[in-house]
Formats: C-alpha cells, structure tokens, sequence
C-alpha cells in the first residue's frame, strides 16, 4: 500500500447534527474513511443508519437545519467544508455525482431523456450543439441505454424502471465525474435488472477509474462490488475492512445479526433466520454508550452503556467498534 | 386432494391505445395454478411477468378474458362469488405506506373489516384488535396511533394483521417484504411462517426475491412474459432449473455464493475459541 497514490476522497470524523427537542441529535456521527480513484467503498446498514446523509454531505445537499462538521472532509486536497454554493455547482455533477435510489423521483418527467443529460453536459462541459449530441449519445450508450440516437428522444414515463436507472446512470456518466455516490440505486429492481446494472457500474469503474461508493442494506450485493466495506449503525461506522473479510470473519454483533437474519439460496426453513430483536433507534437515542447495545445479545452491562468502543484491529485492513470483541475476541461475539 | 385456491387456463389482455396505435399486452397466458392447503406457494418473476394480474385476477379486481378460479373445487362467479370469497381470501399489498388510511386510528383500521362482515360488537372487536395484534408481535398501545407514527415493519405487520381479522384461509402477498431491511424483513418472514402453523393458512407469495421465496415456499412458480415457465417443489427448481430463464434468475442472485457466517447456526462448538 506504500506507494499507492493519495486518495481522492478523505473524510475525517465527519458528523451531521440536527436540532430537536432533546437539544442536537447526531445522525452522522464520526465517520472516517478514504478512497482512491479505481477503488470502491460499500456502505452497509438499514434505514434511518445515516448512510444517505453521509453521501449527501459529500454533494452540499444536507437540508439547511442539518450541521455539517468534520475534521476533513477533502476531495482531492480541497476542503468541502469551505466551499461556497458556485464552488459546490462547479464540483456536483462534474467532479462527484449520485445516482439516487428512485430512478423515477430523481428524473423530470417533463423534458425528454436527451434534453435531461444534454443540458447537464452543456452547464458543466459546455461545447457546440454536435459535440453536446455526441456525448450525450456516449454517455447514454455507455450504461447500456439501446439505440440512444432513437429512444432518447423519450420522455422517462415512457420508459421501463430499469432504462431509467440507466438514465440516471447515464446522467451521472455525462460530465465524467471521478467519484459516483450509488445510493441504493439498484433496491427496487428486478435481480436480473440488478445484475446487469451492478456488473456496468463494476465495468465502469474498471474503465474510467472511477471511484465508487455503493450504498446498500443487501450484503449479498456488497459482495458482488468488492472493495472496502463499512456497516453502519445508528449515524456510528461498527466495522470496516474488505468486503470479504468483513463478510465472512464479521466481528460485530450488529453486522453478525444482520447476515443471520438476511435469507440466502443456502438457507431454508430448517434453519431458521434470526432476525434481530427490537427496532433500531431513533437519532439520538443510542447517543453515549455503544450505539448497539440495547438489541445487542453480547452486551456489556456498564461498559457499553456508557462508553463508545473505540476501534479494535482485527487485521491490518479490518476493525471493529465493539467492547466485547476489544475484550474477549472473536469468541465473546459468537 | 382438492387444492383450495387454483386457477385453470386464465388469459388476460390488455389494449393500449396511444397516438392512435393500438397494441396488445398478453399479460397473462394460459395460465394455471394450485394452492394446497396449508401450503405456501411462491410465484417468480420480474416486473412486468404478470405476477401481479394473474393475483389480482385470482381475488376478483381483475377481469379475466377466459379461465376459471376455482375455490375449494368450485368455480367462483365472476361479482358475485368473488364477493363473497372476500372473507375467506386476503390479499397484503406491497406497500405499507400507502395501504393504510393515514387519518385512520390503526386500532379503527383493523377493527373495519368486522364492522363492514358484520362480526361481533364494539367490546369484542376492541378485543379481536387486541387480540391480532399480539398475534403479530406488537403492543396493544398501537391501536390508538396513527400510521405515520409507526416504522415501515410495523405497518407491515398492521397489513398483515388486518388481512389476518376475518380469519381467511388464504392469504396473497404481494412482495410484502421487498421494501422492508434485512432485520425487519426476517421478523415478517418468521411472523408469516409462524402463522400459516398456527392458524393453517394457504399463502400465495409473490416476490421476485428468489432467496426470500427459497426459505419460504414448498412449491415455486416462474412466470415470464404471462407464461408460467417453470414450476415444482422449491427445492427442485433452484437446484435444477430447467428453463433458461429460471436459471438466468438464479445466475442473477447476488452474492450467491457467500457462505453463511460462522455460528450463524448455533456453532457452540468453537465458541469462546480466543479472547
């Protein structure tokens, strides 16, 4: 790893804060990590984890009452904190873009499918009305939209939901950004749909040298992006390190719950799933201890209601938040 | 055995008409299907298969061009019959967003289905709200709230509770879980497995989640382009599938292969190994 290149995308304790009742709730808390160009980062955990709002801060579009802070937050050795709205309008799109997880909310249903990416490519890339057609064309025919020339004249409505995804995907594509943020831009497809748009984003990324970062509650489509893999729990990062790694040594108990509870082609009835007791908390309530403990089945009775559990290595490219694993390893998570 | 829900040869197609153009959609062909009871059936395929028209046929808020449905060996009139099999078949909708009156006390909801059959007074529904509301593992508290008060399971479970009031024999769910996370989704699954034991449901189960279906059915249906293409004992079709398009499912499965994690299954045995 000594002589790979810097990466393109540091975040450093990154956090977003909300105002509430209860004074300020973080729904971000503390997240750090990299990327470099080429690689990908797959972001694991269920609703209401903070995974969204995490790439958000990464585009400028947290809502206004939110509080964005970090102790960096560079892309490419500029901070992101600082920029003003042209600087972010100069950077979205063109530098950083997001396939959003509703292919139909995230595209105007009134302008045709060439007019959507054209204007795009024109506000960030400019260019004459051929060389915008040509790109367009190109941008569309690379997430495998069929016979762009023709059907881009289309309006979305009239399109299937896995076209538009690619849509989206195209639109992302348009301007070659170097970092794609997917936010469970495949969940409502069909698998064999998923298949396909997975496996462009993999080529796209292998093409392009894109960065990738892939937003998902399915780990079994984590696996298939590769990568790093950080699984979040209540706005808080519980485990991190490669996808495989990860997958099959997982030392949180959250992350074991939710492969336990996920059906997969080897499971039947015989071996029932193991969902996880209770229902995830709301931002703020897991504030303090670790944020887990309350459905945890390995708990630790003071020390993890008052204590956040730093990172404990597991190995040189995977650690765990969790007191019982710092304390008795792998066998006190069983 | 006569099965207790099936449908024998339904055809259904739809005209579009646009920019004078007319064309036909046949979204469901010659179509046939059994529900035994106390089994749970499970129908695949993608989105636009006619997973969805061939059920909403089968409960009667769909038009048939031909075919039959057949109710414990009878056939079902078309108004009428389907009118009074609605107490016996349920059908939970897929999203439990928009399935459930926003204005409407949960506790209202659920207690609807027996004012509207005429079942048992006021004291005793309030105790048959209670009552389905444990069954599904939530509090009784949760009949005074609204449904945007309650988490995406929760409502899900409110749905299922509410098909569940009249007592059917059959339920139809129509990708029920897809929209749900992993967590919550094994609370339903275990719910619905749990229920069809104790009170001897029929379910058809739609989904096109092919690990969900896997864990959940006994026999398994593959439909493609208002066909049905491949069916059988669950376990035989995803081990051997025989048509190419069944097969293209499975291939498309993601992270199939990954293994299930250690002590995933009770793995006592090396536990407390370090540490």
């Amino acid at each position: 790893m000594s002589d790979s290149p810097k990466p393109v995308l540091e975040v450093e304790n990154l956090s977003v804060r909300f105002p509430s009742q209860r004074g300020e709730v973080a729904v971000v808390d503390g997240l750090s990590f990299q990327l470099r160009a080429g690689e990908s980062l797959v972001i694991a955990g269920e609703s209401g984890s903070g995974k969204s709002m995490a790439c958000r801060t990464l585009l400028g579009i947290t809502p206004d009452s939110s509080r964005v802070d970090a102790d960096r937050l560079d892309w490419k050795g500029q901070g992101l904190l600082a920029l003003d709205r042209a600087g972010w309008n100069a950077l979205r799109g063109a530098e950083i873009a997001m396939i959003f997880q509703d292919p139909a909310a995230a595209l105007n249903p009134l302008i045709t499918v060439e007019t959507l990416i054209s204007d795009a490519i024109r506000q960030h890339r400019g260019g004459t009305r051929a060389e915008v057609r040509a790109r367009t064309i190109e941008a569309l025919s690379r997430a495998g939209f069929p016979e762009p020339e023709f059907r881009m004249k289309a309006f979305p409505g009239e399109l299937s939901g896995g076209l538009r995804q690619r849509v989206a995907i195209a639109l992302a594509l348009s301007c070659e950004p170097s970092l794609i943020i997917a936010d469970e831009a495949t969940t409502n497809l069909d698998v064999s749909i998923q298949a396909q748009i997975v496996e462009l984003l993999r080529f796209l990324q292998a093409d392009l040298g894109l960065a990738l970062i892939f937003v998902t509650h399915d780990l079994g489509l984590a696996r298939e992006i590769g990568g790093d893999l950080m699984v979040m729990y209540a706005g808080q990062a519980v485990e991190y390190g490669r996808v495989p790694e990860v997958l099959e040594d997982p030392c949180h108990p959250y992350t074991r719950g939710l492969l336990r509870s996920a059906p997969t082609m080897a499971s039947d009835r015989n071996t029932p799933l193991q969902p996880i007791p209770g229902t995830a908390p709301r931002p703020g309530e897991a504030a303090g201890g670790a944020p887990f403990r309350a459905r945890c089945p390995v708990a630790m009775e003071r020390l993890c209601e008052r204590e956040n559990p730093g990172w404990t290595r597991v190995s040189d490219t995977h650690r765990v938040a969790c007191h019982r694993f710092a304390a008795e390893g792998r066998g006190g998570v069983q | 055995m006569t099965p207790i829900f099936e449908a024998i040869g339904v055809n259904r197609t739809f005209t579009l008409r646009r920019g004078g153009k007319v064309s036909r959609i046949r979204a469901v062909q010659d179509v046939s299907l059994q529900l035994d009871r106390g089994e749970i059936v499970g129908l695949v395929g993608e989105s636009g298969s006619g997973k969805t028209t061939l059920s909403r046929i089968m409960i009667g808020i769909e038009r048939a061009d031909s075919g039959e449905i057949r109710y414990q060996g009878r056939a079902v009139e078309p108004k009428k019959g389907f009118a009074a099999l609605r107490r016996e078949v349920q059908y939970v909708f897929q999203d439990p967003y928009n399935a459930l009156c926003p204005t409407m006390r949960i506790g209202d909801a659920l207690a609807e289905p027996l004012i509207i059959h005429r079942i048992a007074g006021r004291a005793e529904r309030k105790q048959r709200v209670e009552r389905m509301l444990s069954m599904v593992g939530l509090h009784a508290d949760i009949a005074r709230r609204l449904p945007r008060q309650l988490s995406g399971g929760q409502r899900q479970r409110v749905n299922l509770a509410r098909a569940l009031m009249l007592e059917p024999k059959v339920l139809i769910c129509d990708e029920i879980v897809s929209g749900l996370d992993v967590s919550v989704q094994a609370q339903v699954l275990q719910l619905l497995l749990g229920l069809q034991q104790e009170l001897d449901l029929s379910m058809l189960f739609i989904s096109h989640d092919l690990r969900v279906i896997k864990y959940l059915s006994q026999r398994v249906y593959v439909m493609y382009r208002g066909q049905v293409v491949e069916q059988g004992a669950t376990e035989k079709v995803f081990s051997a599938p025989s048509h190419s398009y069944t097969q293209k499912l499975l291939h498309a499965i993601p992270g199939r292969e990954y293994p299930v994690p250690a002590g995933a299954q009770g793995r006592s045995e090396n536990a407390g190994g370090t540490g």
